[in-house]
Protein backbone atom coordinates (compact mmCIF):
# COMPACT_ATOMS: atom_id res chain seq x y z
CA UNK A 1 0.00 0.00 0.00
CA UNK A 2 1.35 3.68 -0.93
CA UNK A 3 2.14 6.17 1.52
CA UNK A 4 0.16 8.35 -0.24
CA UNK A 5 -2.43 8.77 -2.66
CA UNK A 6 -4.34 11.96 -4.00
CA UNK A 7 -7.04 11.20 -6.32
CA UNK A 8 -9.09 14.65 -8.14
CA UNK A 9 -12.91 14.68 -8.55
CA UNK A 10 -14.24 18.03 -9.91
CA UNK A 11 -17.19 19.19 -8.34
CA UNK A 12 -18.83 21.73 -11.21
CA UNK A 13 -16.06 24.80 -10.53
CA UNK A 14 -14.66 23.24 -7.84
CA UNK A 15 -11.54 20.70 -7.63
CA UNK A 16 -11.74 18.40 -4.77
CA UNK A 17 -8.10 16.67 -3.44
CA UNK A 18 -8.45 13.18 -1.34
CA UNK A 19 -5.05 12.57 0.43
CA UNK A 20 -5.05 8.93 2.11
CA UNK A 21 -2.42 8.38 4.24
CA UNK A 22 0.21 10.34 5.45
CA UNK A 23 1.46 13.71 4.05
CA UNK A 24 5.94 14.45 5.56
CA UNK A 25 8.89 15.20 3.39
CA UNK A 26 9.05 11.45 2.00
CA UNK A 27 5.18 11.31 0.91
CA UNK A 28 4.94 15.77 -0.16
CA UNK A 29 5.67 15.65 -3.85
CA UNK A 30 2.39 13.41 -4.70
CA UNK A 31 0.54 16.43 -2.62
CA UNK A 32 1.73 19.21 -4.52
CA UNK A 33 1.84 17.64 -7.63
CA UNK A 34 -1.83 17.55 -7.28
CA UNK A 35 -2.43 20.59 -6.40
CA UNK A 36 0.07 21.94 -8.81
CA UNK A 37 -2.21 19.86 -11.55
CA UNK A 38 -5.20 21.36 -10.39
CA UNK A 39 -3.69 25.02 -11.13
CA UNK A 40 -2.01 24.30 -14.19
CA UNK A 41 -5.80 23.80 -14.79
CA UNK A 42 -6.82 26.73 -14.11
CA UNK A 43 -9.15 25.21 -11.18
CA UNK A 44 -8.37 27.52 -8.38
CA UNK A 45 -11.18 26.67 -6.30
CA UNK A 46 -9.67 23.59 -4.72
CA UNK A 47 -10.74 21.47 -1.27
CA UNK A 48 -8.71 18.94 0.33
CA UNK A 49 -10.87 16.72 1.49
CA UNK A 50 -8.73 16.07 4.74
CA UNK A 51 -11.03 12.32 5.71
CA UNK A 52 -8.54 9.87 4.79
CA UNK A 53 -5.33 12.35 5.83
CA UNK A 54 -3.96 10.64 9.14
CA UNK A 55 -1.17 13.22 9.72
CA UNK A 56 0.56 16.13 7.84
CA UNK A 57 4.00 17.25 8.47
CA UNK A 58 5.57 20.52 7.99
CA UNK A 59 6.81 19.47 4.29
CA UNK A 60 2.78 19.57 3.77
CA UNK A 61 2.02 22.72 4.69
CA UNK A 62 4.55 23.87 2.88
CA UNK A 63 3.28 22.82 -0.32
CA UNK A 64 -0.61 24.86 0.70
CA UNK A 65 1.78 28.11 1.09
CA UNK A 66 3.79 27.45 -2.24
CA UNK A 67 0.20 27.51 -4.11
CA UNK A 68 -1.96 29.58 -2.26
CA UNK A 69 -0.74 33.34 -3.38
CA UNK A 70 -1.38 32.34 -6.95
CA UNK A 71 -4.23 30.70 -5.79
CA UNK A 72 -5.81 34.01 -4.24
CA UNK A 73 -4.28 36.30 -6.80
CA UNK A 74 -6.30 34.09 -9.32
CA UNK A 75 -9.88 34.27 -7.57
CA UNK A 76 -9.80 31.00 -5.74
CA UNK A 77 -8.79 29.57 -2.13
CA UNK A 78 -7.91 26.43 -1.19
CA UNK A 79 -10.28 25.17 1.60
CA UNK A 80 -9.98 22.24 4.01
CA UNK A 81 -12.74 20.00 5.12
CA UNK A 82 -13.32 16.88 7.53
CA UNK A 83 -10.02 17.30 9.40
CA UNK A 84 -9.50 14.66 11.82
CA UNK A 85 -8.35 15.56 15.32
CA UNK A 86 -4.68 15.02 14.64
CA UNK A 87 -4.80 17.20 11.52
CA UNK A 88 -6.88 20.20 13.06
CA UNK A 89 -4.48 20.47 16.36
CA UNK A 90 -1.30 20.69 13.71
CA UNK A 91 -3.49 23.51 11.92
CA UNK A 92 -4.14 25.29 15.51
CA UNK A 93 -0.64 24.96 16.90
CA UNK A 94 0.59 26.37 13.60
CA UNK A 95 -2.05 29.38 13.31
CA UNK A 96 -3.17 28.15 10.17
CA UNK A 97 -6.64 27.74 10.81
CA UNK A 98 -6.63 31.64 10.19
CA UNK A 99 -4.87 31.25 6.89
CA UNK A 100 -7.33 28.82 5.66
CA UNK A 101 -10.95 28.10 5.93
CA UNK A 102 -11.94 24.74 7.55
CA UNK A 103 -15.42 22.98 7.22
CA UNK A 104 -16.78 20.09 8.81
CA UNK A 105 -17.38 18.27 5.53
CA UNK A 106 -16.90 18.59 1.87
CA UNK A 107 -20.45 19.48 1.11
CA UNK A 108 -19.89 22.60 3.41
CA UNK A 109 -16.61 23.60 1.30
CA UNK A 110 -18.06 23.13 -1.46
CA UNK A 111 -21.34 25.16 -0.57
CA UNK A 112 -19.01 27.81 0.58
CA UNK A 113 -17.59 28.81 -2.41
CA UNK A 114 -21.13 29.22 -4.12
CA UNK A 115 -21.88 31.39 -0.84
CA UNK A 116 -18.41 33.39 -0.56
CA UNK A 117 -18.95 31.70 3.36
CA UNK A 118 -17.54 32.24 6.42
CA UNK A 119 -14.92 28.93 7.81
CA UNK A 120 -16.94 26.77 10.45
CA UNK A 121 -14.23 27.73 12.36
CA UNK B 1 25.84 3.92 59.60
CA UNK B 2 22.69 5.96 57.69
CA UNK B 3 20.17 4.06 56.32
CA UNK B 4 19.69 5.58 52.85
CA UNK B 5 17.22 4.93 50.43
CA UNK B 6 17.66 2.80 47.15
CA UNK B 7 18.58 4.76 44.48
CA UNK B 8 16.50 4.72 41.64
CA UNK B 9 18.01 3.95 38.69
CA UNK B 10 17.23 5.92 35.36
CA UNK B 11 15.62 3.85 32.36
CA UNK B 12 17.89 2.92 30.00
CA UNK B 13 17.70 4.59 26.96
CA UNK B 14 15.97 3.39 23.71
CA UNK B 15 18.45 4.24 20.85
CA UNK B 16 18.01 3.49 17.28
CA UNK B 17 20.08 4.43 14.28
CA UNK B 18 18.15 4.78 10.58
CA UNK B 19 19.35 6.00 7.45
CA UNK B 20 19.21 9.75 6.09
CA UNK B 21 16.13 8.71 3.93
CA UNK B 22 12.53 10.20 4.42
CA UNK B 23 11.47 6.52 3.54
CA UNK B 24 12.00 6.26 7.41
CA UNK B 25 10.05 9.27 8.76
CA UNK B 26 7.32 7.07 9.10
CA UNK B 27 8.97 4.35 11.46
CA UNK B 28 10.49 7.47 13.64
CA UNK B 29 7.45 9.18 13.60
CA UNK B 30 5.47 5.48 15.17
CA UNK B 31 8.23 4.97 17.43
CA UNK B 32 8.35 8.26 19.04
CA UNK B 33 4.79 8.09 19.53
CA UNK B 34 4.84 4.47 20.98
CA UNK B 35 7.92 5.75 23.45
CA UNK B 36 5.95 8.69 24.63
CA UNK B 37 2.99 6.85 25.10
CA UNK B 38 5.09 4.33 27.22
CA UNK B 39 5.91 7.70 29.50
CA UNK B 40 2.64 8.14 30.37
CA UNK B 41 1.95 10.75 27.89
CA UNK B 42 -1.83 11.20 26.10
CA UNK B 43 -2.20 9.91 22.51
CA UNK B 44 -2.65 13.67 21.51
CA UNK B 45 0.42 15.04 22.91
CA UNK B 46 2.26 11.66 21.88
CA UNK B 47 1.33 12.39 18.21
CA UNK B 48 2.80 15.94 18.71
CA UNK B 49 5.75 14.41 20.02
CA UNK B 50 5.74 12.26 17.20
CA UNK B 51 5.75 15.40 14.52
CA UNK B 52 8.51 17.27 16.56
CA UNK B 53 10.47 14.49 16.02
CA UNK B 54 9.81 13.74 12.33
CA UNK B 55 10.36 17.58 11.70
CA UNK B 56 14.08 17.47 13.58
CA UNK B 57 14.68 14.49 11.27
CA UNK B 58 13.68 15.88 8.02
CA UNK B 59 16.14 19.05 9.15
CA UNK B 60 18.67 16.48 9.84
CA UNK B 61 17.97 14.89 6.46
CA UNK B 62 17.63 17.81 3.87
CA UNK B 63 19.93 20.69 5.75
CA UNK B 64 22.53 19.23 7.73
CA UNK B 65 22.82 16.12 4.74
CA UNK B 66 21.55 18.01 2.04
CA UNK B 67 19.72 14.80 0.46
CA UNK B 68 22.42 12.48 0.75
CA UNK B 69 20.80 8.88 1.73
CA UNK B 70 23.75 7.24 2.63
CA UNK B 71 24.50 8.83 5.88
CA UNK B 72 23.11 7.84 9.42
CA UNK B 73 20.91 9.39 12.55
CA UNK B 74 20.93 8.49 15.57
CA UNK B 75 17.89 8.93 17.81
CA UNK B 76 17.81 8.30 21.34
CA UNK B 77 14.62 8.02 23.43
CA UNK B 78 15.02 8.61 27.34
CA UNK B 79 12.34 8.92 29.76
CA UNK B 80 13.54 10.46 32.92
CA UNK B 81 10.80 10.79 35.23
CA UNK B 82 9.78 13.63 34.73
CA UNK B 83 10.68 14.99 31.54
CA UNK B 84 10.77 12.71 28.26
CA UNK B 85 14.06 13.46 26.13
CA UNK B 86 14.79 12.97 22.71
CA UNK B 87 18.39 13.40 21.00
CA UNK B 88 18.84 13.61 17.17
CA UNK B 89 22.20 13.13 16.40
CA UNK B 90 24.33 13.64 13.39
CA UNK B 91 27.41 13.62 11.87
CA UNK B 92 26.52 16.36 9.07
CA UNK B 93 26.82 19.98 8.71
CA UNK B 94 26.06 21.95 11.96
CA UNK B 95 23.03 24.22 11.21
CA UNK B 96 22.85 27.69 13.27
CA UNK B 97 18.96 27.55 14.45
CA UNK B 98 19.70 31.19 15.44
CA UNK B 99 20.14 31.53 11.09
CA UNK B 100 16.44 29.61 10.49
CA UNK B 101 13.86 32.72 10.08
CA UNK B 102 10.98 32.80 12.31
CA UNK B 103 7.97 32.29 11.02
CA UNK B 104 5.41 35.06 10.25
CA UNK B 105 2.55 33.57 8.33
CA UNK B 106 1.61 36.44 6.60
CA UNK B 107 5.05 36.64 5.31
CA UNK B 108 4.81 33.39 4.32
CA UNK B 109 1.63 34.00 2.17
CA UNK B 110 3.19 37.49 0.45
CA UNK B 111 6.61 35.60 -0.14
CA UNK B 112 5.74 32.49 -0.61
CA UNK B 113 7.94 31.42 1.76
CA UNK B 114 7.54 27.90 2.99
CA UNK B 115 10.77 27.54 5.16
CA UNK B 116 11.10 27.22 9.24
CA UNK B 117 7.67 25.85 9.55
CA UNK B 118 9.31 22.70 11.00
CA UNK B 119 11.28 24.52 13.54
CA UNK B 120 8.60 26.57 14.79
CA UNK B 121 6.37 23.36 15.00
CA UNK B 122 9.18 22.04 17.32
CA UNK B 123 9.28 24.59 19.34
CA UNK B 124 5.57 25.33 19.21
CA UNK B 125 5.08 21.70 20.84
CA UNK B 126 8.48 20.92 22.99
CA UNK B 127 9.06 22.51 26.09
CA UNK B 128 12.57 23.19 25.11
CA UNK B 129 14.44 22.56 21.55
CA UNK B 130 18.80 22.84 21.81
CA UNK B 131 21.42 22.59 19.76
CA UNK B 132 24.79 21.88 20.06
CA UNK B 133 28.00 20.66 19.06
CA UNK B 134 29.68 17.30 20.25
CA UNK B 135 32.83 16.41 18.84
CA UNK B 136 32.03 15.75 15.27
CA UNK B 137 28.39 15.73 15.90
CA UNK B 138 25.27 17.60 15.81
CA UNK B 139 22.69 17.14 18.82
CA UNK B 140 19.34 18.09 18.67
CA UNK B 141 17.98 17.86 22.33
CA UNK B 142 14.12 17.85 22.66
CA UNK B 143 12.86 18.25 26.00
CA UNK B 144 9.00 17.50 26.99
CA UNK B 145 8.39 18.19 30.26
CA UNK B 146 5.38 15.68 31.82
CA UNK B 147 3.55 18.29 33.61
CA UNK B 148 3.60 20.94 30.99
CA UNK B 149 0.64 22.22 28.82
CA UNK B 150 -0.41 20.44 25.54
CA UNK B 151 1.24 22.74 22.64
CA UNK B 152 -1.50 26.03 22.39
Amino acid sequence: MSDLTVDTRDVEDVTVLYPRGFINAHTVRGFDTAIQKAVARRRFRIVVNCEGLTYIASAGLGAMMGAIEEIRASGGDLRMASLNETVHNIFEILGFNHLYKTFPSEAEAIASFREGGQAAS
Amino acid sequence: MLPTAPRRRAKPALVVKIPSETSYLALVRDLTKKMAETAGFPETTADRLALAVDEATTNVIEHAYKGAADQEIELRFEDRGPEFRVEIIDTGQMIDPRTVPRVDLERFVTERRTGGLGMHLMEKIMDSCTFRRSGRRNVCLLVKRKDSAPAA
